[in-house]
């Protein structure tokens, strides 16, 4: 048993790595109360050693504390991802001015960005409700803290309190669907899970309760409609470092566990390898029908409340909402395209949206405002930042020459190899809504002058380079995306399924 | 015919009868004499002032939690004791772990200054006309009731 530990934790290291930094960080903090950089550095490294770590873990598979986690290529997928945006938001929040305001001690926030990344990381890898649940929670508890912690702000308060209520409340349905799901299987295990819905001597009906709760929680994670509904007002509120963080790792971390959750507790493991890569569902509960619907209501309300706002963040929020949209469609192919095009399409989201978060936050930096209505002439006074934020927001409309137009012709594609037509149809319609609302960011930058003709807005070196770090993926893995796509096909391994 | 949650459900249903079949007897059958000294709250004979729902101060919050957590960490310090003796050194090592990360949880409270209970300075009550008048209604008129 304690051979078994210990010999577990070697596949443990990734989170080991992220509990010491967390613990080192607020030492650190305790110790360097004037300067919150050495934490910022200390938190840095741990990213990094993670990262090392994590990357490490290539190639292994293994259920690991008594089939509470695994450790597959799926799961080091999403690592990737959540360790690469944790990094570039720490990164980030070095150039807030809205964060680094004279008085607020900055150690805790980036003691709790690690343990935020902490709780992403093991909802990547969690094959146990239980663990699932505990997992969601480390990451939402840290992530209410994370949003309200420009406390002088009124609208941050609120978005923090409205987050801790919505959270609450899904949470504690999600909960309640578990517990159905455990008194119909008598296990929380997902193999195990699997093995009794698989014996089909289930009630329906009570399985699809159950299913929906549960449901409940990983659409409140990845802000899916109908449970999306403290998005706005938590993206709004939130630093800009965290609604970037919150709009990129939280949703993949959501859709990690969603995804694992459907492959493993509900795909029938004994039927083998089905040609085209389509998984073979389990009989009592139509998943994919209940995805597309949720997929086609959170893509077109995102895109068309989209329309109306002036807000920046909130127009970004709003984004992500129809973003969720397009990466829940490749999830209702339920196959192994579908599953790569979903991973392909996070590659590209991960750049063009910290990418766009990032370009308003220098913005709201030096103009201290995210009205769009303020981008006005912007392209005069700031020509590379407006050529960015436009090469972004292309990328999010899925246009080329950039990585957006990769992301989505995959999932296109896997959806009319799939025969999910009026999906794909629907989808298509929902881009060219969302390139109205884009194109209105383009036009104020461009076409229209600002009466009071403000200065020039610099940033400096090291922004530039963070922002060219964001900028080359954009357009090189457009030209040459052959390694993103392998990577993610070769990723979509979970340990233990078909 | 009846299941096992049928007998809990059985047992509940007597359970709701019996609260309410007390309650509505004695409706049925106690004298109603109300005055308003039997009708205010009961406060060890005291005269009630004001609401129930004040404002506590959010310092009692930040004590529960932290005596939570050094609650739990006996909870679990004892069973390991228990079986310490079976384990040895991986039991030893990994319960120095536990404590040295609550350990950190402790000096961050320290250090950050949530266990200093500063007192608000102490209002001295001075003397002013109509303030302390008890309220002599209320006692008549418990008076005349009993």
């Amino acid at each position: 048993m304690i051979e078994q530990l210990l010999s577990d934790l070697s596949f443990f290291k990734p989170e080991l790595t992220l509990v010491v930094t967390f613990l080192t960080a607020i030492l650190t903090d305790l110790v360097f109360r004037r300067s919150p950089v050495v934490v910022a550095a200390v938190c840095l490294a741990g990213f990094a050693l993670t990262g090392i770590f994590i990357l490490g873990q290539n190639g292994e598979e293994a259920l690991i504390f008594g089939n509470m986690l695994t450790v597959d290529a799926f799961a080091v997928f999403f690592k990737v991802l959540i360790t690469l945006s944790a990094i570039l938001v720490l990164v980030f929040s070095l150039s807030s001015a809205e964060l680094n305001t004279p008085g607020r001690s900055l150690g805790e926030y980036y003691s709790l960005l690690v343990a935020l990344t902490l709780g992403m990381i093991l909802m990547a890898g969690a094959t146990n409700l239980l663990m699932i649940y505990l997992a969601i929670e480390l990451s939402s508890m840290t992530s209410y803290i994370l949003t309200g912690y420009t406390r002088e702000a009124p609208d941050s308060s609120e978005a923090s309190l409205k987050y801790v209520i919505y959270g609450g409340l899904s949470s504690g349905i999600m909960l309640y669907g578990i517990s159905i799901l455990y008194g119909l299987t008598g296990t929380l295990d997902l193999y195990q899970l699997n093995q009794v819905l698989a014996t089909g001597d289930i009630n329906d009906f009570t399985l699809l309760i159950a299913g929906v709760f549960t449901m409940v929680g990983f659409g409140y994670k990845i802000s899916a409609v109908p449970f999306h509904f403290w998005t706005p007002d938590v993206y709004e509120g939130a630093p800009i470092t965290i609604t970037a963080f919150l709009s990129v790792a939280s949703k993949a971390a959501g859709f990690a566990v969603f995804i694992r959750f459907l492959k493993v507790a509900f795909v029938d493991a004994g039927a083998g390898e089905v040609a085209g890569g389509f998984w073979t569902m389990l009989q009592g509960f139509d998943w994919p029908l209940m995805v597309a619907i949720v997929s086609v209501l959170t893509m077109t309300l995102g895109n068309l409340v989209a329309l109306w706002q002036d807000n920046m963040k909130r127009l970004l929020a709003y984004s992500s909402i129809a973003h969720a949209g397009y990466l829940l469609m490749g999830v209702v192919v339920m196959g192994n395209e579908g599953t790569a095009a979903v991973l392909i399409y996070f590659i590209a989201y991960l750049f063009m949206n910290l990418g766009a978060f990032y370009v308003v936050m220098l913005i709201a930096n030096k103009t201290g405002s995210e009205d769009v209505e303020d981008y006005r002439g912007l392209a005069a006074r700031a020509p590379f930042l407006s050529l960015s934020l436009s090469l972004f927001l292309i990328s999010l409309t899925g246009l080329p020459p950039t990585v957006g137009f990769i992301g989505k012709l995959y999932l296109f594609a896997a959806l009319l190899n799939s025969g999910w037509i009026w999906l794909a149809v629907v989808g298509g319609i929902n881009t060219v809504i969302s390139l109205y609302y884009y194109v209105k960011v383009f036009r104020n930058m461009y076409l229209r002058e600002d009466e009071e003709k403000k200065g020039r807005i610099e940033v400096g070196a090291a922004q530039l380079a963070t922002l060219v770090v964001l900028l080359v993926p954009i357009i090189l893995f457009f030209f040459y995306f052959p390694p993103i796509v392998e990577f993610a096909q070769a990723s979509i391994r979970i340990f233990g399924t078909p | 015919m009846l299941t096992e949650f049928g007998r809990v459900l059985i047992f509940f249903i007597i359970g709701a009868v019996f609260v309410a079949g007390g309650l509505v007897t004695a409706w049925l059958i106690r004298p109603n004499r109300p005055y308003p000294s039997k009708l205010t709250t009961y406060e060890c004979g005291e005269v009630p002032i004001g609401d129930t729902r004040v404002r506590f101060n959010i310092r009692f919050y930040v004590i529960a939690l932290i005596f939570l957590i050094f609650d739990v960490e006996v909870v679990f310090l004892f069973p390991w004791a228990l079986v310490y003796s079976q384990l040895g050194w991986f039991a030893f090592v990994e319960m120095v772990i536990f404590i040295v990360i609550l350990f950190v949880g402790y000096a961050y409270v320290w250090r950050k200054g949530d266990l200093d209970w500063d007192r608000p300075a102490p209002k001295i009550p001075t003397f002013e006309k109509g303030v302390g008048v008890r309220e002599d209604h209320l006692l008549e008129e418990q008076v005349v009731g009993s």
